[in-house]
């Protein structure tokens, strides 16, 4: 079973176009998820700085809540769970309302860590000048607390792109789908998934660089840490 | 000049948990006028600050601000804080935005001026702090002196009735002392009505003779500091005056 | 059958669901700990491998991964069985992750101890396994509890090669009951459970290992 490399390559080929349109897909649904998810985590980051003690616990227990769960019981619950209900939610729609509940819920913890290392003497000046709780949101906190969670924002949009491949597993037919087709049309399993291994691990690696040339623009001046 | 004094705090109150930490004050303010409040630490100074624009709500008690009163219900906060121009202890810039950003973003936000009309006004104020040529610079690449002028320029670019000052030197080298007495004395010679805590008695000495003495939450004497270290009848306020008197 | 029936039935794939945890998270936590060790050595061939290592399974989803081990691998004339396919998968994804953590926590050894260590005559892998290490792991506590939860997380993969553990009952309840909301509320309720007592296992170990007053320097 070590050769087989013609057939492989004939059918890699001849599959090519449909393999295309599942990275496609992969691609899209990691960046739906990964900005649904920023500012989901960006709502709860606010509801959970709210003057409200219920709607602080709501929010913590909304954060605890999903990141104890895991992913894959999150979608089976939308995509096999809610039929139960009448709901029957499509693959695409299933993945992007499960990915956003956790990935907001994880972008909110890591907000949240960098907003306890803010200057809150800086929050309260704005405060001072009559700014409103909102204003000072919007002008000091959030600007900030983005540009501090910057290399564990786009850590998460790594795991975004690898944690899309649990689509798969409730029939949405993303790039690993395809790849199982491939798969399954010559039994060459191993050639087809090391494939995939690599696309992935080049994929991670653009993010990577990506958020390197991120980092560099977003810094501030003077300020160490 | 007004009679009315421009702030007139009465018998002012404030609890924390239980713990009287203003137990009456009473302070006025003239129009134009420089008043400086010491006291050891934990006097209640900084708290007195915050409730004059009421970051703290006071227990009891009142404050008028230009006759109105501004303490209790329905009054408009944001609009008080607009018009008391506070510098923080540690000036409390925001790290994020330049020097010229940081004096112009609630002339913008708050006055809804243009960008150009808004940073016009930072300028003229960088300016007159001599702070102009610094104004793309971020806090984080500037002194503690430089970054206390920027907060006094951002304070005075909104106009505000008075400018409060929360321990101007205890965040900066004693070797700038006599320098920030010579600003806020400069800021009194242009009719900046201007509020001072500090606990530092070198610097309240090189900017006005006539202090106010706040202890345990009560304003305990009023004077110069000359009788106030001399001849005071308590001696704890006589050593407090008299500590640094010799410098 | 009532929600309580349902928790009962999936209680029997919890054995397993721990099972598959523990033994990616030992797996995990052996080779952080080689990993990590051998870089501190510095040896010229063996780093830049390292290297290559927690970067190319730190970039490979874990399903990608245990599909190869697998399905792939009995291509080329290796099966492995479930168990270990998780192990093989999940457990060297985590190794690769708790190599980074153990690295971070490395560098908050104070220097100047290991120096003293080295004055006193001790050698390197004296130094390492005598001072480094001991504190390294305690510092490490809060990332190596990150990750074994993420083990914990990722361990219903197991079902997909047909291990019977909680997600698997699950799959096998939904199909002959078509009562998956009830079924899948009790099993994110489940691994709640089985987080919570992971987290109160490890606080115990970390409080019995606790060094009064030491910090990362």
């Amino acid at each position: 079973m070590t050769g087989g490399w013609p057939a492989f390559c004939r059918d890699l080929l001849e599959q090519f176009p449909l393999i295309f349109t599942g990275l496609v897909q992969t691609l899209r649904l990691t960046a739906i998820i990964s900005l649904t998810g920023l500012l989901g985590g960006i709502v709860v980051l606010y509801l959970t700085l709210s003057r409200s003690p219920i709607v602080r616990r709501l929010t913590q227990a909304y954060i605890s809540f999903f990141i104890g769960m895991p992913l894959i019981v999150l979608l089976f619950l939308l995509y096999y769970g809610l039929p139960q209900w009448g709901i029957r939610l499509s693959p695409f729609v299933v993945a992007v309302v499960g990915f956003t509940l956790n990935v907001a819920a994880y972008n909110a913890a890591y907000l949240t860590s960098a907003y306890n290392g803010l200057e809150q003497t800086e929050l309260e000046a704005g405060r001072a000048q009559g700014f409103s709780h909102r204003q000072v949101f919007a002008l000091l906190t959030l600007p900030q607390v983005l540009r501090m969670s910057v290399p564990a924002l786009t850590n998460q949009v790594i795991l975004n792109l690898k944690d899309s491949t649990l689509a798969f597993l409730i029939q949405y037919t993303e790039f690993f789908a395809r790849i199982q087709e491939l798969a399954s049309t010559n039994f060459q399993f191993f050639k087809a998934y090391a494939l995939a291994a690599l696309v992935y691990l080049l994929l991670v690696s653009a993010i990577v660089l990506a958020a390197r040339a991120v980092e560099k623009r977003v810094i501030i001046p003077g300020l160490l840490g | 000049m007004s009679p009315v004094p421009l702030i007139q705090v009465r018998e002012l109150v404030k609890d924390f948990d239980g713990q009287r930490v203003l137990a009456g004050v009473n302070l006025d303010i003239m129009e134009g006028g420089i008043k400086v409040v010491m006291g050891p630490s934990g006097c209640g100074k900084s708290t007195l600050l915050r409730c004059l624009n009421r970051l703290v709500e006071p227990t009891s008690g009142t404050i008028h601000l230009r006759g109105q009163l501004v303490t209790g219900a329905g009054v408009d906060v944001r609009a008080l804080r607009q018009g008391i121009g506070f510098v923080f202890q540690q000036f409390a810039l925001y790290r994020h935005l330049t020097v010229l950003d940081n004096v112009s973003l609630a002339l913008r936000k708050l006055r809804g001026m243009r960008r150009l009309e808004a940073e016009q006004k930072a300028m003229y104020e960088l300016a007159r702090l001599d702070m102009a040529a610094h104004r793309d610079k971020y806090p984080g690449q500037i002194s503690g002196g430089q970054k206390q002028r920027v907060a006094l320029a951002r304070a005075l670019a909104m106009d505000p009735a008075v400018v409060v000052m929360d321990e101007p030197t205890s965040a900066l080298d004693p070797l700038l002392t006599r320098e920030v007495a010579q600003l806020i004395q400069r800021l009194h010679g242009e009719k900046v009505t201007l509020l001072c805590v500090t606990h530092d008695v070198l610097l309240a000495r090189s900017i006005t003779e006539q202090v106010v003495f706040l202890d345990r939450g009560v304003v305990r004497a009023e004077g110069s500091i000359e009788h106030l270290s001399s001849a005071h009848p308590d001696a704890l306020i006589r050593d407090f005056f008299g500590r640094e008197s010799g410098a | 059958m009532n929600f309580l029936d349902i928790l009962a039935l999936l209680a029997r794939g919890a054995g397993y669901t721990v099972l598959v945890t523990l033994a990616c998270s030992a797996t995990g936590l052996i080779v952080g700990l080689a990993i990590a060790t051998l870089r501190r050595l510095r040896l010229p061939v063996v780093l830049p491998l390292l290297d290559v290592y927690t970067y190319v399974f730190r970039g490979i989803p874990v399903l990608v991964l245990l599909f190869i081990v697998y399905f792939g691998l009995p291509g080329i004339g290796l099966k492995v069985p479930p168990l270990l396919s998780m192990v093989l998968s999940l457990g060297l994804i985590a190794g690769a992750y708790l190599a980074e953590v153990f690295r971070g926590a490395l560098e908050s050894v104070d220097a100047a101890e290991i120096l003293a260590a080295q004055a006193s005559g001790l050698g390197r892998l004296q130094v390492l396994a005598l001072i480094e290490l001991p504190q390294m792991l305690r510092f490490a506590v809060p990332g190596m509890v990150n990750e074994f939860t993420t083990v914990l997380k990722y361990s219903p993969f197991a079902y997909t090669v047909g291990l019977p553990e909680i997600t698997k009952q699950a799959t096998t309840l939904t199909a002959t009951t078509q009562r998956g909301l009830e079924i899948y509320l009790a099993v994110g309720l489940m691994y709640f459970a089985v987080f919570r007592i992971l987290l109160i296992a490890v606080r115990w170990i970390e409080r019995r290992y606790r060094v009064p007053g030491m910090v990362p320097a």
